[in-house]
């Protein structure tokens, strides 16, 4: 008997095809592609500080990070736009009734979305990646394969955004959607960046000073609690320094936060109207 | 096949459906009328487990429409139906197919048997953005074929077609009617529904006022719409 494919890989197949076919995704991908074309001038060119050479390896190393971050950072921003139109794109077009009027389950339909964008933005992501990869490994004449083990390692965080921004497009407009899962991203960095300057010594001594611990407090609390968007990648980005893996927490503080979402997601979903 | 028992709906202080009751048997060729806002769509969306009952409950297939398996075999064509316009309608239809899932060649098959009843032979590669209203509401039609339902969900079918396009889609659906199949139509094409259905419900405001078989409900020299606007307009 011919083996069939069950319904959430084929709707997310179809999530992903239709996604494809839109102009403004490949018109982001070709941007993105030549961005990482126009970079690989760093990787040839002899960089000189105070008359000495900088070791070649150094700077290779130090730039496919940079662009590690940059594609990343991308990367979550192209999945969040994805993301926001999904539903209201299948309801407009009547995809979800006709889906839906199926023997379909409604949290199959959302698994089968939430898969072919995570799968999309993770390609696309994967892909761009893997050409400052193959760019980094001519230039050193050495594989890199941490590089790519990274960029997986960053899947997560796009899991995240596909799921946080699926939720939010229920319960908002697309855009605002959009501005949420943004701003998260932009609390994360800006909570990260206060936890690194109070653990500085010129802070320290500041605090020392003031005796002013409390302020600190609050966003020690955003820093632990808060969904840990760029932890993950920084944690991600310490295997391309060849530093090693740092501690787990960001990257299970972003799985947690998936499952709840994802939770809130399918329930709020079983609980929309299908119009 | 279909039944709903004490069904109600209400948004905020709207009530949609008002209690309302009856059932469909198999191989019925039943008819929902109503006047625009009377509650007709609501009790498909309900159904289809597209929208849940504030109170009462519903089954399809014998099954509480909350369950997927009751959309087994069941096909929908809806009101204003859209297909995405960058598909072409073999890609739709093949979709519809694949969803219900049947393999390729199975999905092939059903594909090219559903173009010929609904009459689309040699326009179903070209992209639905170039298709008429009408062409839409054919291959909707065909997404609702597909499988070989028994049951037949139709939200005004002939919504979009002109006089030659709806008297095709009526004799389909009698044709199919001949098969067993069993038809809920929700229409507003009362001559239609005289000239096909067994039976009919009429409801207004959300409330059942009248079921029944058409020969019944119209007698004499009346005809169903006459009926229809006597029951109606009270």
């Amino acid at each position: 008997m011919p083996q069939t494919i069950p319904p959430i890989i084929r709707i997310a197949k179809y999530t992903l095809t239709d996604e494809i076919r839109q102009k403004s995704f490949i018109v982001m991908f070709v941007i993105c592609a030549l961005f990482i074309f126009l970079v690989r001038g760093c990787y040839q060119g002899n960089f000189m500080v105070n008359g000495q050479t900088l070791d070649a390896e150094t700077v290779i190393r130090v730039v496919s990070k940079l662009t590690f971050h940059v594609i990343a950072v991308g990367a979550m921003l192209l999945t969040a736009l994805l993301s926001m139109r999904v539903f209201r794109r299948d309801r407009d077009e009547g995809m979800q009734s006709s889906i839906l009027s199926k023997p379909i389950a409604r949290w199959q339909y959302v698994a089968g979305k939430i898969l072919g964008l995570w799968a999309l933005s993770v390609s696309f992501m994967f892909v761009l990646h893997s050409i400052v990869f193959i760019i980094a490994s001519i230039n050193l004449e050495i594989l890199l394969p941490e590089y790519l083990l990274a960029s997986l390692l960053c899947s997560f965080n796009l899991l995240f955004v596909v799921v946080a921004v699926l939720l939010l497009s229920l319960l908002m407009s697309d855009v605002f959607a959009f501005l949420c899962v943004l701003g998260i991203g932009i609390v994360g960095v800006v909570a990260d960046g206060i936890y690194a300057l109070s653990h500085s010594p010129m802070a320290q001594a500041m605090i020392g000073q003031a005796g002013s611990q409390s302020d600190w407090t609050g966003w020690k609390a955003v820093y632990y609690l808060w969904p840990k968007l760029s932890g993950t990648e920084r944690f991600a980005s310490l295997l391309i320094g060849g530093e090693g893996l740092g501690p787990m927490y960001p990257l299970i503080n972003v799985l947690f936060y998936v499952l709840i979402l994802g939770a809130l997601l399918f329930w709020r979903f079983r609980n929309e109207d299908i119009i | 096949m279909i039944e709903l028992s004490n069904t109600t709906k209400r948004y905020g202080s709207l009530t949609a459906v008002d209690n309302v009751s009856f059932s469909v048997k198999t191989g019925e060729y039943f008819a929902l009328l109503g006047p625009n806002g009377a509650g007709k769509t609501t009790i498909v969306k309900m159904l289809l487990d597209f929208t849940k009952p504030t109170a009462g409950s519903l089954s399809v297939n014998g099954l509480p429409s909350t369950q997927s398996e009751s959309r087994t075999a069941v096909g929908y064509l809806a009101e204003n139906c859209h297909i995405p316009p960058y598909l072409s309608g073999w890609q739709y239809l093949q979709r519809c197919a694949e969803l219900l899932n049947m393999n390729k060649s199975d999905a092939m098959r059903q594909c090219s048997r559903v173009i010929e009843l609904i009459g689309m032979q040699g326009r179903e590669h070209t992209k639905v953005s170039t298709y008429s209203k009408g062409m839409i509401q054919r291959f909707g039609l065909g997404a609702a074929l597909i499988g070989n339902p028994k049951l037949l969900i139709l939200d005004e079918p002939t919504a979009g077609l002109d006089p030659i396009g709806i008297r095709e889609i009526r004799q389909l659906l009698e044709s199919l009617k001949d098969q067993g199949m069993t038809i809920f139509l929700n229409s507003h094409l009362l001559s239609e529904v005289e000239k096909i259905c067994d039976n009919a419900a009429i409801i207004n405001n959300g409330r059942l006022l009248v079921k029944d078989a058409i020969s019944a409900l119209v007698k004499d020299s009346d005809t169903l719409e006459d009926v229809f606007v006597r029951l109606v307009k009270g």
